[in-house]
């Protein structure tokens, strides 16, 4: 949890664009109808090898995503800890199986950080198993996984509501500041978009890193990509108040800009 | 024809010289075999809902269900010199019905064919007006709104437009309509009066009003008894909506659903709509509840509304995304 990175590309950034590009590849040799896993398959040995991955039940862990989404470019994605995860989650790869981009982020959690819920914003281009795997701090990795139809979402021009300041970060707590979501206003431009003023291809231009910190201690570090929606959203929710206040790092590529806010409990910008 | 007989003085009637070559032909029997009957498109049924205003009603059904060409109100107003067509339906077959039913009622040219936005069952149809050689009239912001969208229509509804399908078939605006004030079109003896309006069901919504008969078209801006969908901004659209209710008309021609003659009554069932799917999204905004929260709890009256399972809740996702940044 103390990689830094000032200045380039951190290293597990450009390892993970190197793994999407590959798998990107193996995801549109898939043209089947359903929701196929050949896409997991190649994704699965890449990612953990041969490890053991069980598939726990609802009150462990469970992922939570409309299985016909209202909105392909931003479809809401939750992710639910209990029981023995709870506080024992030290890593999270959500994947997108079917996404020219699959593998949506990789959160490192501060092992101990009673974090119950995830919620992510994502794009979804066609049918696929949207999937969580979690490390817990003792080795094991636990999947699961839920079925979402759309079409087009990593396509899907930037949105009328776009605008605002560029790395502009908002916090809306819940009443109870058990819950922080947060969002950093940034087209989160995918690369499959086209301009619709010079018909033009949208260069990617992401937000690549997301790290959430208190008192100079790391709560959370993202890496994260272009299958996250456009302004980019994460929201964590915990069984006790947020620790305030909240400091929020997200760096851009290709700029390496860091874009920086904090949150103290009671206010919501 | 009827109102043209009526209320035009014989120097404004139409010359018939551009109908000259398909008398003749028709008079030498060789028309019927120029263009076999089952070539020849079928009028669109219109009503004439005032003097020279001619309305196509669209049906009631899903953009996926057969026939979803054919869901919007589409139409056209007659001058003494030219015609205007006010959007050309969401495809091929129903731009060429909507021509020929125009036909049977006027000679004269089509002078302008006007999009009150760019979104396909609005837009399709216009290719079936190339030969007319309208002037192609919409928001300033729509050929870019059209040139986003291409692609997509291309994709989905190929089949909508005459095989083999092209992007120049998707036929934009060559002249677009600013936001400020009105821009009035003549027909000849009557004038269209065009309002662009600030991003509200669309990012390109344009209104026309015929000040002959005080008739009002609003496009997508009223949608009477179908599902009002949120594509561009809802408090764009409920200000617009205040604004529009103002508007004093004797015709309304809705973008979907029955046309009336109470304005404030056919706004009242979508302005009750917007206003709900508003407070019920900044409530869970400011309660700090996710996206998902919102499109399970928002939940506005829906007993009024068709389609109202696939239309609300991606309002509510767009909606949500608009207003988290207030």
């Amino acid at each position: 949890m103390t990689r830094r990175h000032i200045g380039k590309p951190p290293p597990r950034t450009a390892a993970l664009l190197a793994v999407l590009s590959v798998l990107a590849a193996a995801a549109s040799a898939d043209t089947q109808q359903s929701p196929a896993n050949g896409a997991w398959q190649y994704m699965r040995a890449q990612l953990y090898g041969t490890r053991d991955i069980s598939e726990v039940g609802d009150e462990t862990m469970s992922i939570e995503a409309p299985g016909s989404t209202p909105d392909p470019s931003a479809t809401p994605v939750a992710l639910h800890f209990g029981g023995d995860l709870e506080g024992k989650v030290k890593q999270v790869r959500v994947i997108i199986d079917n996404n020219p981009s699959p593998l949506v982020t990789i959160m490192d959690l501060k092992p101990g950080l009673p974090v119950q819920e995830i919620d992510l914003r994502v794009r979804i281009d066609r049918y696929t198993s949207v999937r969580a795997v979690a490390e817990t701090t003792d080795g094991h990795l636990e999947m699961r996984s839920t079925w979402v139809n759309a079409s087009g979402g990593c396509s899907t021009p930037p949105s009328a509501t776009e605008g605002g300041t560029l790395g502009q970060i908002r916090f809306r707590p819940s009443a109870d500041a058990k819950a922080l979501q947060i969002s950093i206003r940034h087209p989160n431009n995918s690369g499959f978009q086209i301009d619709p003023r010079t018909g033009d291809p949208i260069p990617p231009h992401f937000v690549s890193h997301i790290r959430v910190s208190s008192g100079g201690e790391t709560l959370m570090e993202a890496d994260t990509g272009i299958s996250l929606s456009e302004n980019p959203t994460l929201r964590i929710a915990s069984h006790a108040p947020l620790r305030s206040p909240l400091t929020v790092e997200a760096t851009d590529v290709p700029t390496q800009e860091r874009y920086t806010a904090t949150w103290t409990a009671g206010s919501t910008k | 024809m009827s109102y043209l007989r009526r209320t035009v003085p014989p120097w404004l009637r139409p010359r018939r010289a551009a109908c000259a070559p398909r008398a003749a032909l028709a008079l030498l029997g060789l028309w019927a075999a120029a263009a076999p009957a089952t070539d020849a498109p079928a009028a669109l049924p219109v009503t004439q809902v005032a003097p020279g205003v001619f309305v196509h009603l669209g049906k009631p059904l899903g953009l996926d269900a057969p026939g979803h060409d054919d869901i919007a109100n589409i139409g056209f107003v007659v001058g003494a010199r030219c015609v205007a067509v006010i959007d050309s339906g969401g495809s091929m077959r129903v731009g060429d019905g909507l021509r020929a039913a125009l036909r049977q009622r006027s000679p004269l040219p089509v002078c302008y064919l006007i999009n009150t936005h760019v979104h396909v069952d609005h837009v399709l149809g216009n290719a079936a007006f190339r030969d007319e050689h309208p002037q192609f009239v919409g928001h300033a912001g729509l050929a870019a709104a059209l040139a986003r969208s291409r692609d997509f229509f291309l994709q989905n509804y190929a089949a909508d437009l005459e095989a083999p399908a092209t992007a120049t078939e998707i036929i934009g605006a060559d002249r677009g309509v600013e936001v400020g004030p009105d821009v009035a079109l003549d027909l000849g003896g009557r004038r269209l009066k065009l309002r662009a309006w600030p991003k509200a069901h669309s990012d390109c919504d344009l209104t026309v009003y015929d000040e002959a008969t005080g008739t009002l078209f609003t496009g997508d801006l009223l949608f009477v008894g179908r599902t009002p969908v949120v594509d561009g901004s809802i408090k764009g659209w409920v200000s617009a909506d205040e604004s529009l209710a103002a508007v004093p008309v004797k015709h309304v021609v809705p973008g979907h659903g029955a046309p009336g003659t109470d304005l404030a009554a056919a706004l009242a069932p979508q302005q009750r709509y917007l206003d709900a799917l508003l407070e019920g999204v900044r409530t869970q905004l400011a309660l700090g509840k996710p996206l998902q929260d919102a499109l399970r709890d928002v939940q506005p009256d829906k007993s009024a509304w068709l389609l109202f399972e696939q239309t609300h809740p991606r309002n509510v996702a767009r909606v949500y995304q608009e207003l988290e940044w207030e």
